[in-house]
């Protein structure tokens, strides 16, 4: 893609008059799921064709708000009388808020966050209001390792509705090599006004976002990523901006933080954030930079650095010999099924 | 602003240079399509079975739909050369034969109008329609929907769509969408009969699903592209070979409820979606139709259009 259809996509830079770019621009958005997202903004603006495009972005995303309602609705039944608040997470989170970076975001799933002593009890709650674990993962390795090793269970898929809900004990996973204090997250999540669950703080979302693209994961939707990002800083009242950096250094998020900065000044020029990125005094590594801006610049092919962000994804997940052994298992477990091995406590 | 003109006015080497560049727009009812593919039998294909759709070799606007038929890896590109579509999103296509290009433009668009435009409520359904208003026939593959339509076009019906009733939600009037009728295996020389061999395409053989041929949508179908129509009458044909022709009416409820499953999109669309099928059906008969032969079916379809007053 363009650097400068960022621009376009939040609103700040008229579309482009000319009918092939702005034809492949609208297909690069559906295609990587920001079509409602842009539709939102320039819903009022848009006449002729390029309105009818942003149409289906809309009503798409309104089924998709419509799920979300629902599926928290049942949610919130699955919990009532229990004493526990899920924290919803990520695109459901900002959603359910009504935040800019919720506005025409497609929502496939919901992401709940909950303390990692409370798993046990949600997971059998959820169970037992219909939602159940896949064939594929319901096999005693795939639990053990999402348990053991990764920071959510595996996706739980409601039996009649088809939806599914995430549920996670951490932001990243155990292994990962950024030790992240997924709890001082919890303890300050607040209430979602007129529900029975919680949110994460304004810094706090920003955090989890900068995490989620920069310490998990090889940057897959970039596009999407850096508008949420823009979103979720210009949220942040610049008199709170000392505050987000010393909330970064708590939770052990400076690194991911000062990437997510980086990025919002190199692609949205934002004064903002350069300032902020050079007040925090760390230094972004330059090779890594270099592969976000070129993946993002080359979406569907950049082979060099999807690669390069493949491996460092991995290796930001788990040590090698770990890794080692989870991939001989999984293509030994294709030949041959594993005998059972017992859960680990807590998770019977 | 570049306007519109049929496929036929346009040589060889100027529609050829306009899908290799992937800048044919095709105008189709309330969509756009914007074109790409290489080789003579996509070109072919469009100047026969399309040819008298309107379309322009310039991209003069943005479009609803982006289909590029292209080959599903290099090396299907040059050895025993394969096609499948690609409307910019996965779709579960099988690799065909690069002969069959036409035949994956035509699975292309239908996923692409399927699964992606939201701005009608879309029925896997044929609709012709007179001044007075619209027949939708509702049934699924092989139940002689396409039959019916190619049949009920030769008397002075107007093809609206053999492949999709596009319900606009805010009038609850169905959209003219009139592409080429698809026709499979035994109603190919039914059809041919009483259309007349010009205005079906030459037949497709082999392809999953058997024999193909088009018929072809004539000019008067498409000049009233972007019109609307009232519905009038929802069938449910039904073919079983050797059987006495029957007719049974439907309640609204019911015929709402066989719509539903028949639509690509209802559950995306919301009460909106609800409301306009509700309205629809006010003003509309609904009918099971039972029958063995064409000739059965018209008669009935007669009868019933005229007991409606179209």
């Amino acid at each position: 893609m363009k650097r400068q259809w960022l621009d376009i996509l939040v609103g700040t830079k008229p579309l482009p008059e000319d009918i092939l770019e702005r034809a492949e621009l609208l297909e690069f958005a559906d295609s990587h799921h920001v079509l409602g997202q842009m539709a939102e903004v320039w819903k009022d603006t848009a006449t002729g064709k390029t309105r009818d495009v942003f149409d289906n972005g809309l009503l798409r995303a309104r089924f998709d708000r419509n799920m979300l309602r629902n599926e928290m609705e049942r949610v919130e039944r699955a919990f009532m009388g229990t004493g526990l608040s899920p924290i919803l997470i990520k695109g459901a989170s900002y959603v359910a808020q009504g935040l800019d970076a919720g506005k025409g975001r497609r929502v496939s799933d919901i992401d709940i966050l909950l303390h990692e002593d409370e798993i046990g009890q949600a997971e059998e709650l959820l169970k037992a209001a219909g939602w159940a674990f896949d064939e594929a993962t319901d096999n005693t390795y795939d639990q053990n390792y999402y348990r053991t090793k990764m920071h959510e269970l595996p996706p739980l898929r409601h039996k009649t509705r088809r939806t599914i809900i995430d549920v996670h004990f951490k932001l990243l996973p155990r292994t990962s090599r950024t030790k992240v204090q997924s709890d001082l997250f919890i303890d300050a999540a607040l209430p979602l006004e007129g529900r029975k669950l919680r949110v994460f703080t304004a810094a706090d979302r920003l955090l989890h976002s900068a995490i989620h693209s920069f310490a998990d994961g090889s940057f897959d939707t970039p596009a999407r990523s850096l508008i949420e990002l823009k979103y979720l800083f210009a949220d942040i009242q610049e008199a709170e901006h000392e505050g987000l950096l010393a909330r970064a250094k708590t939770v052990g998020a400076v690194l991911p933080l000062a990437y997510a900065l980086w990025a919002l000044a190199e692609f949205f020029k934002d004064p903002l954030a350069l300032g902020l990125l050079e007040k925090s005094g760390v230094k972004p590594s330059r090779l890594i930079c270099w592969t976000i801006s070129h993946k993002l610049e080359h979406i569907d092919t950049a082979p060099f650095a999807k690669a390069l962000l493949y491996i460092r994804s991995h290796y930001m997940r788990m040590s090698l010999p770990q890794l080692f052994w989870h991939l001989a298992t999984k293509s030994f477990r294709r030949i041959k099924p594993q005998p059972e091995l017992p859960l680990p406590p807590g998770f019977q | 602003m570049v306007n519109f003109a049929p496929v036929s006015s346009y040589s060889s080497q100027e529609l050829a240079a306009a899908l290799k560049a992937g800048s044919l727009e095709v105008a189709l009812g309330p969509f756009t399509a914007r074109a790409k593919g290489e080789g003579k039998p996509l070109r072919s294909f469009l100047q026969d079975t399309y040819r008298d759709v309107m379309v322009r070799l310039s991209l003069s606007d943005v479009t609803d739909i982006a289909l590029d038929v292209r080959a599903p890896s290099l090396l299907r590109k040059y050895i025993r050369p394969q096609v499948i579509p690609d409307p910019g999103f996965q779709v579960p296509a099988v690799p065909l034969p690069k002969s069959m290009s036409g035949l994956a433009f035509e699975m292309g668009l239908n996923l692409v109008v399927a699964l992606k435009c939201c701005r009608f409520v879309t029925f896997h359904a044929g609709v012709v329609a007179n001044d007075k208003g619209a027949i939708l026939m509702s049934a699924e593959s092989g139940g002689g929907k396409s039959t019916l339509v190619a049949a009920l076009m030769e008397e002075g019906y107007r093809l609206y769509s053999d492949e999709f009733a596009l319900l606009n939600m805010p009038d609850a009037r169905l959209a003219s969408y009139p592409r080429p009728v698809s026709l499979k295996n035994e109603s190919i020389e039914i059809v041919r009969d009483f259309a007349g061999g010009d205005w079906v395409s030459p037949v497709i053989s082999d392809t999953p699903k058997g024999k193909i041929a088009y018929r072809r949508a004539r000019p008067e179908d498409i000049t009233e592209a972007g019109e609307t129509a009232v519905t009038k009458l929802v069938l449910f044909p039904r073919f079983e070979a050797g059987v006495r022709a029957s007719a049974r009416g439907l309640r609204r409820a019911e015929a709402i409820m066989r719509l539903i499953p028949s639509s690509t999109n209802y559950h995306l669309l919301g009460e909106q979606g609800f409301n306009a099928l509700r309205k629809m059906l006010d003003g509309a008969e609904a009918f099971e139709i039972t029958y063995g032969t064409t000739d059965d079916s018209m008669k009935m379809v007669r009868d019933l259009a005229a007991k409606v007053g179209l």
